[in-house]
């Protein structure tokens, strides 16, 4: 196992190089740099500032001072923002992403685990028909439109009160996270439940199924001992990926909620070419995905016994 | 078919609704299972072995599956008129069953002796201690070595022949008085295939226990069963004891099973003689004989009405549904009856 999972980390790094790489040169591919804004109105002051950032050297040595201060958990400073550090950025609004992220995740498995279950008990009737109807409604409607009609739905609740029950934007404390990580969550919760749907509906005509029959176990039983934990296999499987949507996807919901997370500056670097902004915020992503991932890994082991030894 | 039978099963009819129509799957059997005996049934795939018991177990997806006639009484009990709960007093505890794939017939995810347990803590209300150490000794009585280590272990670290084995101390556990075994050898090895069809005898004459063994080997029945239920399309067509099946049998069908078998008797040159043609569709099964179409003695009235079943004079409880036994039948010679089977009688 703990081979497995040192195996697994060795990689993870590899495959952050390799996101970083990508988009460095991807990033000095697009035409134009950070400086050509409003800020270097003359020749000499774009000289200056190119020289200060490093711009002025040949791409190579960029690249290598790049990585070595990135081995070091620097990433340097903001072009836009003035004498910010990207690691502040970071340390600053990625908390509020994260939680947001892991918030939404966790609506998502569990909903997704529990309407998945419930569809392929009710397989064919009518909370099965009316389930999966909103799972298509989930997977197709993009997040803004829920993340709108949700905010939507919080100022009518709160008008109609008279008080505020739930806060319609901003951040803070819990009740501020409930409704935009739930707009966060929709879309995988409803793909996770069609997959728990079939992965149920897969496992109650296994040959176990009907020996846990013949050993005389009531139905709950069943269910819960031997119909379930098989089921969630394929579920877990897929978290780790859609960890990822969840948290790159995260940025439209802030912006509608007006949550300070850190998609907001991951597009807004992207946008004004901040380099050292964009570099910061992708590689941080890329690994904290490829962690995640690696998470999820683990924990399968520790469902599926048959992972565990190889 | 007397009052004192462990199993009585009469007159049962079996149907699935399908898309394509109604499956006539189990068109009316009888048979009775005596305590303490091996009862095979053979038969091809798809005549109805394997509905048959798994009606009794309560195993048929209801829907598509549908008893439409019939009872099956165990120790007096009807089990096809039982609600699910009072069928899980019985399943598991009267009624151990053990099924043709060990590979798939044990969860993935829990540990063997977990599995073993789970049947005694739910119909002895054992703590997790006590159903532990007697899996342990049920795992040592079907053979398995090392057998504490091996409770904590998951199926995917056993043999196909060792998964056998602990399905089958799975389904000791509670001790029932009858044991179906679904094809148990089919998935394994001509070896393993020898060594659990022995363990299954020896568990069976120390525990005084029934067992109905399906099987579609002939050879396997000879070595284990006591009664025969030969079956062909949904009905049983000849049954008997083991050795008027074998060496005077009455219906076209068990001879042509007999011919086809392999065999170590004389010529090593000699080719099987499969039984040409195949089963009756049983969407609209034939309103003659099912076998008719297929046998090489078949008269008229074999295409024209079913038979019924003709008691051997000679030997009590050999019977066949066929209208050769039949008095105004044309005598014809006696069956062929080929000597397959002797060098395989222990």
């Amino acid at each position: 196992m703990l081979r497995y999972t040192l195996g697994r980390l060795l990689s993870g790094v590899i495959t952050v190089w390799f996101i970083a790489t990508a988009t460095f040169l991807a990033m000095h591919a697009v035409p134009g740099d950070p400086l050509m804004n409003e800020k270097a109105t003359t020749p000499e002051i774009r000289q200056n500032l190119a020289k200060k950032y490093g711009l002025d050297r040949p791409l190579p040595e960029q690249y290598v001072i790049f990585l070595s201060n990135m081995a070091q958990g620097d990433f340097g400073l903001s072009f836009t923002q003035q004498n910010r550090r990207v690691n502040d950025i970071i340390r600053d609004h990625f908390p509020v992403s994260a939680a947001l992220g892991v918030l939404a995740i966790a609506f998502a498995a569990a909903g997704g685990i529990l309407w998945g279950a419930l569809t392929a008990l009710y397989r064919n009737r009518l909370p099965d028909v009316i389930i999966m109807f909103l799972v298509i409604l989930g997977i197709s409607v993009p997040s803004f439109v829920f993340a709108a009609l949700g905010q939507l739905a919080l100022v009518n609740l709160n008008q109609w009160s008279g008080t505020s029950i739930l806060p319609v934007a901003g951040w803070g404390t819990l009740s501020h996270m409930l409704v935009p990580s739930l707009v966060l969550g929709l879309g995988t919760m409803a793909l996770l439940t069609r997959l728990m749907r079939s992965s149920m509906l897969e496992v109650v005509n296994e040959d176990y199924i009907k020996t846990a029959k013949a050993k005389g176990l009531s139905a709950p039983r069943i269910f819960f001992k031997h119909q379930l934990r098989n089921a969630i296999l394929p579920v877990i499987t897929v978290l780790g990926p859609q960890i990822a949507a969840i948290t790159t996807g995260g940025f439209v919901v802030e912006l509608v909620f007006a949550i300070p997370g850190l998609g907001r500056y991951f597009v807004q670097a992207v946008q004004q070419l901040d380099y050292t902004v964009i570099m910061g915020t992708t590689v941080f992503y890329g690994a904290f995905l490829v962690l995640m991932v690696i998470i999820v890994d683990i924990i399968y082991g520790f469902i599926d016994p048959r992972v565990r030894l190889k | 078919m007397t009052a004192s039978s462990l199993l009585a099963v009469k007159n049962l009819h079996v149907e699935f609704e399908t898309y394509g129509g109604t499956v006539k799957a189990v068109r009316g059997v009888d048979f009775a299972v005596q305590r303490g005996e091996v009862l095979a049934i053979v038969g091809e795939s798809g005549c109805g072995k394997s509905v048959t018991v798994q009606s009794l177990m309560g195993l048929i997806p209801m829907p598509p599956g549908k008893v439409t006639a019939g009872s099956a009484t165990l120790d007096g009990v009807d089990l096809l008129t039982l609600n699910p709960k009072a069928m899980n007093q019985f399943r598991g505890k009267e009624m151990g069953m053990i099924f043709q794939d060990p590979m798939t017939s044990l969860n993935p995810t829990m540990t063997i002796g977990d599995q073993i347990a789970e049947t005694l803590k739910v119909h002895r209300g054992l703590n997790s201690t006590e159903a532990l150490s007697i899996a342990k000794d049920l795992l040592l009585k079907t053979r398995i070595p090392e057998a504490e280590r091996r409770l904590q272990q998951y199926p995917f670290e056993f043999s196909g022949g060792m998964l056998q084995r602990a399905m089958i101390a799975q389904s000791l556990a509670c001790s029932p008085s009858l044991l179906i075994a679904d094809e148990p050898t089919t998935a394994l090895d001509v070896t393993i295939q020898a060594q659990i069809l022995d363990l299954l005898k020896e568990l069976q004459a120390k525990d005084d226990m029934a067992i109905v063994l399906i099987t579609h080997d002939l050879a396997v029945v000879a070595r284990t069963a006591q009664h025969v239920c030969v079956m062909y399309a949904g009905q049983i067509v000849e049954q008997g004891g083991v050795d008027e099946i074998f060496y005077q049998s009455a219906h076209p069908y068990t001879v042509g099973l007999k011919l086809a078998m392999p065999t170590n008797v004389g010529d090593y040159n000699k080719t099987l003689n499969p039984i040409p043609g195949s089963p009756p569709d049983l969407f609209a099964p034939p309103t003659g004989c099912g076998y008719a179409a297929r046998c090489p003695q078949a008269m008229q009235i074999c295409h024209q009405q079913n038979p019924p079943l003709y008691p051997d004079q000679t030997n009590p409880g050999h019977a066949s549904r066929c209208w050769l036994q039949d008095p105004k039948a044309p005598k014809v010679s006696a069956l062929y009856q080929p000597n397959l089977i002797a060098s395989d009688r222990s």
